[in-house]
C-alpha cells in the first residue's frame, strides 16, 4: 500500500515539474514523466472481445484475448495491465478501474467513452492512447481541462479507411449487395439489378474532408476518371496537391452536397460536425445520390439518413461507423433500404481492424508507451491533445 | 431484311426505367430506325431449345444481334440451319456464345461493340477484389442479423495494400484494372498473356510478364481473370492450377464462367486452399437455381462474392453497347467499313488477336 501511495506523490510531484518544462512552441512536447519513476504504472485497455476467432488466429491482436501482444512487454517493466472489453455502466470493469488508472488505452471498433464525468473519477490519468485512428470517444475539451493527453496511432489504417470507401462507394454504385442476395436466393433477373446500377466513371465524387484519409481517397479514385474530384474542408489543400489530385475546393457545403453524385465522409467527430448530415442538408443533395460514412456514425443524423434512403432522396447509403457502437439490434441502419430494396452497404466497425492494421497499430501503440516510458517525444502528428491544449488541426478550427 | 435480337426480359423495371435498353421491351431502342428501313426486327428472350423464338427465326434471320448477358448460344448445329445469316453483332463485349470457327466457315460476320463497357467490368473488378480481401459480405450479413462481432470479420480481413495482384490477361479490360491498382500500392502487379504489354503501357503501371502459368498463380495473392473464352482458356483454372495458387487466395472472374472448372473451384474454397470467388460470369446462362457458385463458401462461412452477370449491362454501358450496335448496324447497311476493334471475325475470317493463338 504505500509503495503504491508512494508512486503516487512522486507522479503528482512530477506532473507539476513537467508543466514547468513545458515549452512554448507549439511542435515540441515536453516529456511528461521522466525515466526513473515510469514504474508502476496502471495501465488499462478497453478492447473487443475475439473470443475463439482470437484463440485460432493470434493475428487478432487487438482482442480482449491477445491484448495488443503488449502484456509481457508491461509486467517486465513492473506495470500493471488491465484488459476488458466491459465498459458500459458504472458497474462496468472500465469504468471502475478508471479510478487509479494512470494510462487508458482504447479502440474505435469497441470505444470506452471517457465521458467528462468519467475524466472527472479518474484522478490519476496522464495518458489515453487511441488504438487506431479517431479519438472523439474522449472528451477532448476536458481532457485539455485536466492536462491528459490524448494520442492516436495516426497513420495506422489510413490506407485500410481509404479501401473501404473506395469499396463502398463501388458496391453501392453498381449496386452489388443486391445483385449477390439475388445470386445466393437461386435467382437470375438481370434487369432488377441493372436498373440500378451505375458506372463510377463521369460521376462527380465530393469528400467531406480532405485530410489524411480523404486523400488516399482521392488517389484511388483518379483513375476511375470520375467527371469530377471535389472537396468540402476548412483547411485548403495544398496546391501541388490539389494538383495532383485534381480536386477542387467547394467552400459552401450545399452548394458541394449539391454538385455531388457521390459524398465520401473523411472528417473526425467533434462539436463542427457532429449532426452535420442532417434532414435540412440532405435536401441539398442531388436526388439518387450515394453517401459513404466510414468516418464516425454520429456526423450523419440516424433518422434522417434512413428517411432520406426509403424517400429514395439517397440511393445508398454505407460505411462501417456507428453513433454508439456496438450498435443496437434494432439501429435503423440496419435494415434501412432505398425504395428498390438495396442501397445498404452497413457494415460493423471494422475497417481500420484488418489483420494488417491491427499489426500497426498494436506496435503503435507500444511505441507512444515506450516513448512515454522513456520521457521521449512523440510523433507529432499521433498527438490529439498534448499537455493542456490540442495539438491536433484537424478536430475543429480553435 | 430480317434482323433478330435475343435480349433478356425487364418487366416491369423495363417499363419504369427506359434506360434498360438492352431489354425485350425496349429493344435497344433501335425498332423505330430499322422498320423505318423498311426491315424485320424481331426481338425475344426466349432462346432456349430448337421450339423457341430464336431456333425458329434464326433459319431466315441475316443479322442476329445477341447478348452475353443472356446468351442466345450460336452453335455450330444451328449455324447449319441459319440459311441467311451474315453478321453476328454482340451487344456488349464477349462472342464465346457464338462458335466463331463456324462462322468462319460459313463467312459470317461477328462483330461486338468493343470498349462499350470495358471501363463497367474494369470497375467491377476492383470492387469485387476489395469486397473479396476486405471480407465485405459477411461483415454486411452480421449487420442484417442484427449480430456485431468485430473479431469475427476481422479475422479474415485483410488490406490490398502490399498484395501482389496478377491479371490473367492484359488486354483492354485486364490493363484498365492494372490502371485502377496503381494507387492502392499493390506489393506487384503481375500480368500473364501470350501476346506482351507495349512497354510505355507495363512501365505506366509498373506490371511485370510472367511467362509460366504455374509460376504465375504461385506468386498471386489475388487473381484476375480478363481474357476471352476460347479453345485456349476453357477450363483453364481447374484443380490442377488451383494447387499451384497461394493458400488463401483470391479470385475474381468477370471474364466467361467455362474459364474455370466450377466444381474445381467450389472445392478449393471449400478447403480455404481458395480464401474467396467473385464474379458475374457462369458457365450457363442464366444460371441453373442450384448452381454450386450461388452457395459455395470458405472454411469460416465467406469468400462468395458471386452476382448475376451484369457488370457490363450497367444503365450507363447499356447505352454505349445500344448506340455501338445501332451503328455497326448502319456500317452494315450502307456497306461502310466497320471500327477494326470491333470486328471478331470479319469477311475473311479471325480479325481479333485475342480469342488466342492462330496462324
Amino acid at each position: 500500500m504505500s509503495v503504491l501511495i508512494a508512486s503516487t506523490a512522486l507522479k503528482r510531484n512530477l506532473t507539476s515539474s513537467a508543466k514547468s518544462l513545458r515549452m512554448l512552441d507549439a511542435r515540441t512536447i515536453a516529456p511528461t514523466v521522466s525515466h526513473n519513476s515510469a514504474a508502476g504504472l496502471k495501465v488499462l485497455a478497453v478492447l473487443y472481445k475475439g473470443g475463439e476467432a482470437a484463440k485460432q488466429e493470434p493475428r487478432l491482436l487487438s482482442t480482449v484475448e491477445n491484448q495488443l501482444g503488449i502484456r509481457e512487454w508491461l509486467e517486465s517493466q513492473g506495470h500493471e495491465y488491465i484488459v476488458t472489453d466491459d465498459k458500459e455502466g458504472p458497474d462496468s470493469v472500465f469504468q471502475t478501474q478508471l479510478k487509479d488508472t494512470d494510462i487508458l488505452i482504447t479502440t474505435p471498433f469497441h470505444p470506452g467513452y471517457l465521458t467528462r464525468e468519467l475524466i472527472e473519477k479518474s484522478p490519476n490519468l496522464k495518458l489515453c492512447v487511441t488504438a487506431g485512428v479517431g479519438s472523439d470517444h474522449v472528451d477532448l475539451d476536458a481532457a485539455v481541462e485536466r492536462d491528459i493527453q490524448v494520442l492516436e496511432v495516426t497513420g495506422s489504417n489510413v490506407t485500410s479507411v481509404a479501401e473501404q470507401v473506395l469499396m463502398s462507394i463501388l458496391l453501392l454504385v453498381r449496386n452489388f449487395v443486391p445483385a449477390h442476395e439475388m445470386a445466393e436466393r437461386g435467382e437470375w433477373q438481370v434487369s432488377d439489378i441493372a436498373r440500378n446500377a451505375f458506372d463510377l466513371e463521369g460521376k462527380v465524387v465530393g469528400t467531406l474532408g480532405a485530410g489524411r484519409i480523404g486523400r488516399l481517397v482521392l488517389e484511388r479514385l483518379r483513375p476511375f476518371n470520375p467527371k469530377e474530384i471535389l472537396y468540402y474542408d476548412y483547411n485548403a489543400l495544398p496546391e501541388d496537391i490539389a494538383k495532383k489530385l485534381g480536386a477542387r475546393r467547394v467552400e459552401d457545403i450545399k452548394d458541394f452536397v449539391s454538385q455531388c453524385d457521390v459524398i465520401t465522409i473523411n472528417a473526425p467527430l467533434h462539436e463542427g460536425t457532429r449532426g452535420l448530415v442532417n434532414a435540412d442538408l440532405l435536401k441539398h443533395f442531388r436526388k439518387g445520390a450515394w453517401i459513404v460514412n466510414t468516418a464516425r456514425g454520429a456526423i450523419c443524423n440516424a433518422e434522417d439518413v434512413a428517411a432520406a434512403l426509403r424517400s429514395g432522396q439517397l440511393n445508398g447509403y454505407a460505411g462501417d461507423v456507428w453513433n454508439v457502437q456496438p450498435a443496437p439490434k434494432d439501429h435503423p441502419w440496419r435494415y434501412m433500404r432505398n425504395n428498390l430494396g438495396g442501397g445498404n452497404g452497413m457494415t460493423p466497425h471494422y475497417s481500420g481492424t484488418t489483420l494488417d492494421a491491427q499489426a500497426r497499430y498494436a506496435a503503435g501503440t507500444k511505441q507512444i508507451l515506450e516513448n512515454y516510458f522513456k520521457g521521449k517525444a512523440q510523433e507529432p502528428a499521433n498527438i490529439i491533445v498534448g499537455l493542456g491544449k490540442y495539438e491536433t488541426q484537424s478536430y475543429g478550427q480553435r | 431484311m430480317k434482323i433478330l435480337a435475343v435480349l433478356y426480359k425487364g418487366g416491369e423495371a423495363a417499363t419504369q426505367e427506359p434506360r434498360l435498353l438492352g431489354t425485350v421491351e425496349n429493344q435497344l431502342g433501335i425498332r423505330q430506325w430499322v422498320e423505318s428501313l423498311g426491315h424485320e426486327y424481331i426481338v425475344t428472350d426466349d432462346k432456349e431449345g430448337s421450339d423457341s423464338v430464336f431456333q425458329k427465326h434464326i433459319a431466315d434471320a441475316e443479322v442476329l444481334i445477341t447478348t452475353p448477358f443472356h446468351p442466345a448460344y450460336l452453335t455450330k448445329e444451328i449455324i447449319e440451319k441459319a440459311k441467311n445469316l451474315r453478321l453476328c453483332i454482340t451487344a456488349g463485349v464477349g462472342s464465346d456464345h457464338v462458335d466463331l470457327n463456324a462462322a468462319v466457315d460459313k463467312r459470317i460476320q461477328v462483330l461486338e461493340v468493343s470498349g462499350s463497357n470495358v471501363v463497367s467490368v474494369a470497375e467491377h473488378v476492383i470492387m469485387s477484389i476489395l469486397l473479396l480481401v476486405r471480407n465485405f459480405v459477411p461483415a454486411h450479413e452480421m449487420i442484417e442479423r442484427g449480430d456485431w462481432q468485430v473479431s469475427d470479420i476481422a479475422r479474415n480481413a485483410f488490406d490490398l495494400e502490399g498484395k501482389v495482384v496478377g491479371t490473367i490477361g492484359a488486354g483492354r479490360i485486364g490493363y484498365r484494372v492494372l490502371q485502377r491498382l496503381v494507387p492502392f500500392n499493390t506489393k506487384e502487379l503481375l500480368y500473364y498473356d501470350y501476346a506482351p504489354l507495349p512497354e510505355e503501357a507495363a512501365k505506366a503501371v509498373g506490371a511485370r510478364r510472367v511467362d509460366d502459368l504455374k509460376d504465375f498463380v504461385s506468386q498471386c495473392d489475388v487473381v484476375t481473370v480478363n481474357c476471352p473464352l476460347h479453345e485456349g482458356t476453357r477450363g483453364l483454372v481447374n484443380a490442377d492450377l488451383l494447387k499451384h495458387f497461394k493458400k488463401g487466395a483470391w479470385l475474381v472472374n468477370t471474364a466467361r464462367g467455362a474459364i474455370c472448372d466450377k466444381d474445381a473451384v467450389a472445392e478449393a474454397l471449400k478447403s480455404g486452399q481458395l480464401s474467396g470467388y467473385a464474379g458475374d460470369v457462369w458457365n450457363v446462362q442464366p444460371a441453373p437455381r442450384d448452381h454450386v457458385w450461388r452457395t459455395m463458401k470458405n472454411p469460416l462461412g465467406g469468400g462468395n462474392g458471386m452476382v448475376p452477370h451484369y457488370s457490363g449491362t450497367t444503365l450507363d454501358a447499356q447505352a454505349r453497347y445500344a448506340a455501338g450496335t445501332k451503328s455497326i448496324l448502319e456500317n452494315y447497311l450502307e456497306n461502310r467499313p466497320q471500327e477494326p476493334q470491333n470486328i471478331i471475325i470479319g469477311q475473311s475470317g479471325y480479325e481479333t488477336k485475342a480469342y488466342g493463338q492462330r496462324k
